[in-house]
């Protein structure tokens, strides 16, 4: 039985190998989403399904200044007060690795 | 023994089938290569033996350096799950810029900041790639925003329309059709 099985499996690993190659790519995402009234919460990640505990999220206000400056918590998320001025929210896992939303973008409580 | 024997009396085809089943086997060595166009025109792609990409969008002067742009591919963006559509862009510093440059970053619509140049250039300077979220909402007429940022901490910028940049995602830009 054993005999049987080595090499199948062993054909299995050299299938998936040759395979992994299109999954490498993985791109920042970020999705915010207005929790009530006054609280947005953002959730960061990475395409390849990776989590971003740690990543910078800067609330950018339209003047480039930053409103609220966080970092994603354990769970991949920060919350924050919606400040008073247009703003956009920058996930910035490093130089060209960016997700900017824009206040526009984020979707109203209940939807 | 006697199983076999009941099918003796087989059409010609049948007989043809068993007597050579064992041998015919060898014709699959024959499907692998219904795949090597596509393979060896990838690996030429890839390697850049036909150029910097599948289409060639050509310079673009910004500032004081250009760079050499091309699609990856000549084709609509690709699916990258929850990240939405990516489309890959390639491109090549200019022989005098190849020092001075630190990085190139691609964005659609003027970036707001140097921190939101968008996505950034990598690889060699000879051949550097970049993946480009391409969001369904953008409109037909966006700009594609080049912006290079060299190692003396000087900025340029330059756009060329996104039509010109790559046709075939304008099209599909266009069956996506009006989403908010």
């Amino acid at each position: 039985m054993i005999n049987v099985i080595r090499p199948l499996s062993a054909a299995l690993v050299l299938f998936c190998a040759g395979f992994s190659a299109s999954a490498l790519a993985h791109n920042p995402m970020c999705e915010c989403k207005a929790i009530d009234a006054e609280q947005i919460k953002c959730t960061g990640g990475f395409s390849d399904g990776s989590g971003a505990p740690g990543v910078t999220l800067d609330v950018i206000g339209y003047d480039e200044t930053i409103l609220v400056p966080g970092k994603l918590g354990a769970d991949s998320t920060l919350t924050f007060k919606k400040p008073g001025a247009e703003f956009y929210v920058l996930f910035d896992a490093g130089p060209g690795h960016v997700v900017e939303i824009d206040q526009a973008d984020i979707e109203a409580p209940g939807t | 023994m006697s199983l076999f024997a009941a099918e003796k009396p087989g059409s010609a085809l049948s007989r043809f089938w068993h007597k050579w089943r064992f041998h015919i086997n060898v014709l699959l060595l024959l499907v692998p290569l219904g795949f090597m166009p596509k393979y060896f025109a990838d690996a030429a792609l890839f390697r850049g033996d036909t150029g910097l990409g599948e289409r060639e969008i050509g310079e673009v002067q910004v500032g004081p350096w250009s760079v050499r742009l091309a699609e990856l591919r000549n084709e609509a963006p690709r699916p990258d799950g929850p990240a939405g559509h990516m489309k890959s862009f390639n491109a090549a510093l200019c022989d005098s810029c190849r020092e001075q440059v630190k990085a190139t970053y691609l964005r659609i619509g003027k970036p707001r900041s140097l921190r939101a140049a968008g996505v950034i250039f990598f690889g060699t300077p000879y051949r550097m790639g970049a993946m480009l979220p391409i969001p369904e909402k953008t409109k037909a007429d966006a700009e594609l925003w080049i912006t290079m940022e060299g190692w003396d901490g000087s900025m340029h910028q330059a756009s060329i329309p996104l039509s010109q940049a790559s046709p075939a995602t304008i099209a599909w830009l266009s069956i996506q059709g009006g989403k908010p």
